[in-house]
């Protein structure tokens, strides 16, 4: 299931209205949400990072840590740190290869998983309402995530990360079940 | 429509005041212990402190507290300073639970539990009502009244055939097979622990060496043997009259519970649902919400299964009341699970016969079960295999450099013996396990001392997915699995293990278009 990289349409601008996405084929989700990803994770593991480095490096700079000690331990936490840094980078690359959705009349498929793969289909008829949200990188990048929530247990919302706004949006519309579910 | 508003039974103060009682029985001891035990012995002053509370309370109570019928829900009043008006729609209601002890059978009286799926706690609680005026409320809430005018289901049995009936002799048997004594007994140490008896005087004070001699100077003499000849057989043997003496407490325990506690399940067709009915000293009257069963499973334990016996449960979930949330989201928060048994014990014979009669849906005859991969066997093999391999090497370190007399070489008994045990196991397993789709509904089976089988009709499906680890996708291997609302933590499920790629894409794909066509309502 490895299949070659995007599908999709990493169009710029949302202006054109690109052609129906009810369309029955898979798409991967915007590129850059890569890159959102990586915003987020890479700030989150430095920050991780700073407790320790910074307070074996006080323990050292006032003599509590020996050179000995202190040289192999800074040398183990930094090449942890850039493991960290370079499993972020490579797993979010790999998150988003993995992760396609797939759009027809009677719901929506998504695929994902790097390892453990995961497909899930849900039917429109089970779709209870949906939510398009916006987090402060995504909003720069105009990207969005898409929530669908069901009756379910496991699968009461399941969301889609690194849509494009617009595509969210009109998702959000095309899934949104057009029976009166609130008539009390 | 609406009625005038209804009041509580006249006897209500009395329970209401129990009720409280019951709740102040913590504050209480709290104020006996804060007091130094002097308030032990002032009784009227105790009294005074909680008792008149309580029933004041209970008085006012039942003063205010009224409810009345509109043509769409109950409405129920309650509160003297702050006016508390709740509404509750009928279709809400899950379950109008009527429950009676011995004193509200002497007094003629039931209280009656509201239960909408909204969280564990009741939507409101009559306490207490008059047999008739539950029996108008169950009419009215359980929307018998507007279901008489549509009789559009037709009833298959005249509504007080019983469908099912227990006897106490099943009971006795379910008390044989389940280990609820063990609650039992839990419950009876806990209690007894709480009252700290060892710290007693009259314990303490006792000379037990001397009521240890009395006792044997008055047995007769082959307990004097017993005892003269060494301490090890009278040890053994009491130890293994205790076990013995524990076990048939156990099993004693567990029947007395399950005959007060079950005696006289019967269960009767109400319109759509059913109710079932049962209870020794508490009479208990609860509906069974079938058309918001979700899933079902007939389970049988080993036990069960000596005894040609098994059980069905069913879980069952509705949504909260609509108000309880602000923009109508009926997804996560809103939805609870309950999980009930339709009957704690039947022939198994009988299963498919009474779910065919419940569920008509849900036909175990018409299942042709289809096998799940036989390959499996080798990888539950090899998964242990995986576990067994380090536990071997560190078992036979341990033995090598333990100082015990055995042989490091002993170690080695462990991989043949666990591995031939589960390779046994599992092709047992595999073989008994086994997934079915009929037009309605999707039927998954598995175990292997203990059988389950479980059931979702495909309009209670909700999601459902495919599954591949990356152990799956070497072996060309999926499972797939069907989400249901209000599926609960614990309990048998459909989750098909080891299916071929091929195959589970097509049973997902089917499912996909089963719950495409159909339309799922609370």
């Amino acid at each position: 299931m490895d299949e070659p990289e995007p599908v999709s349409n990493p169009d710029p601008d949302p202006l054109p209205a690109p052609p129906s996405i009810v369309d029955g084929e898979e798409h991967a989700v915007d590129p850059r949400s890569v890159k959102v990803a990586r915003i987020i994770g890479i700030p989150t593991i430095l920050l991780i990072a700073m407790l320790p480095l910074v307070s074996i490096t006080i323990g050292w700079a006032l003599g509590g840590i020996p050179n000995i000690v202190y040289l192999p331990l800074l040398g183990g936490l930094l090449s942890i740190l850039g493991f960290s840094l370079w499993f972020t980078v490579m797993w979010t690359g790999a998150h988003h290869r993995h992760l396609r959705y797939r759009v027809d009349e009677s719901g929506l498929r998504i695929r994902r998983g790097v390892f453990w793969r995961k497909v899930i289909l849900i039917p429109t008829s089970r779709v209870q309402h949906t939510d398009v949200s916006q987090g402060p990188v995504q909003r720069s990048f105009e990207l969005a995530t898409l929530t669908v929530h069901t009756a379910g247990t496991e699968g009461a919302s399941i969301s889609l990360a690194g849509l494009e706004h617009a595509t969210a949006t009109r998702l959000c519309d095309h899934l949104q079940p057009d029976r009166d579910i609130d008539a009390d | 429509m609406q009625t005038e508003p209804h009041r509580l039974n006249r006897w209500s103060w009395l329970f209401i005041g129990a009720g409280s009682v019951r709740a102040l029985i913590l504050p209480a001891v709290g104020a006996v212990l804060a007091s130094g035990g002097v308030l032990l012995a002032r009784l009227d002053l105790l009294s005074l402190l909680f008792l008149v509370p309580a029933f004041v309370y209970a008085f006012v109570k039942q003063r205010v507290y009224n409810y009345r019928f509109t043509d769409s829900e109950l409405v129920v009043r309650d509160g003297l300073l702050t006016r508390n008006v709740r509404h509750i729609p009928y279709d809400r209601i899950h379950n109008v639970a009527l429950v009676r002890n011995p004193i509200h059978r002497l007094l003629g009286v039931t209280s009656a539990r509201i239960e909408t799926a909204a969280g564990g706690k009741p939507e409101a609680l009559l306490r207490v009502l008059s047999m008739e005026a539950a029996e108008e409320l169950r009419r009215y809430t359980l929307g018998e009244v507007k279901k008489s005018a549509d009789s559009d289901s037709p009833t298959t049995a005249p509504p007080d055939t019983p469908l099912l009936q227990v006897p106490d002799a099943e009971l006795v048997r379910l008390g044989l097979i389940s280990n609820r004594g063990f609650i039992v007994i839990a419950a009876v140490l806990g209690a007894f622990s709480q009252f700290q008896w060892w710290d007693e005087d009259w314990i303490q004070d006792q000379d037990w060496l001397a009521f240890y001699e009395g006792a044997r100077a008055k047995a007769p003499a082959w307990v004097g043997w017993l005892t003269e000849s060494g301490t090890l057989a009278f040890g053994v043997l009491l130890s293994v009259v205790l076990i013995l003496v524990f076990l048939v407490l156990l099993r004693l325990f567990s029947i007395a519970w399950y005959v007060v506690r079950y005696h006289g399940f019967t269960l009767r067709r109400k319109g759509e649902d059913l109710r079932a009915e049962y209870g020794l000293l508490t009479h208990v009257s609860s509906l069974i919400p079938i058309h918001r069963v979700q899933l079902v499973t007939v389970s049988a334990t080993f036990l069960h299964r000596c005894f040609g016996r098994a059980s069905i449960d069913l879980e069952t979930a509705g949504t909260s009341e609509a108000g309880s949330d602000l923009s109508g989201q009926l997804a996560a928060s809103g939805v609870a699970t309950t999980r009930q048994w339709l009957t704690p014990i039947i022939e198994a014979g009988r299963v498919g016969e009474l779910l065919r009669e419940v569920l008509p849906d849900i036909d175990l005859a018409a299942v042709e079960w289809k096998p799940i991969e036989a390959r499996a066997v080798k990888r539950i093999v090899t998964r242990v295999a995986i576990v067994v391999t380090p536990i071997t090497i560190g078992l036979t370190l341990l033995l090598t450099f333990a100082p015990i007399p055995v042989s490091g070489w002993h170690g080695l008994w462990l991989p043949p013996v666990a591995l031939t045990a589960t390779w046994l196991i599992a092709r047992a397993w595999v073989r008994r396990a086994g997934y079915a789709l009929t037009d309605r509904a999707i039927f998954f089976r598995s175990g292997w001392l203990g059988r389950q089988i479980s059931a979702v009709r495909f309009v209670n499906m909700q999601t459902v997915s495919m599954r591949q680890s990356p152990f799956d996708r070497r072996r060309n291997m999926a499972s797939v699995a069907v989400d249901t609302a209000g599926a609960g933590k614990i309990g048998h499920r459909i989750q098909i293990p080891f299916l071929d790629v091929d195959i589970a894409e097509s049973i997902l794909l089917r499912l996909y278009d089963e719950t495409c066509s159909t339309e799922f309502c609370w």
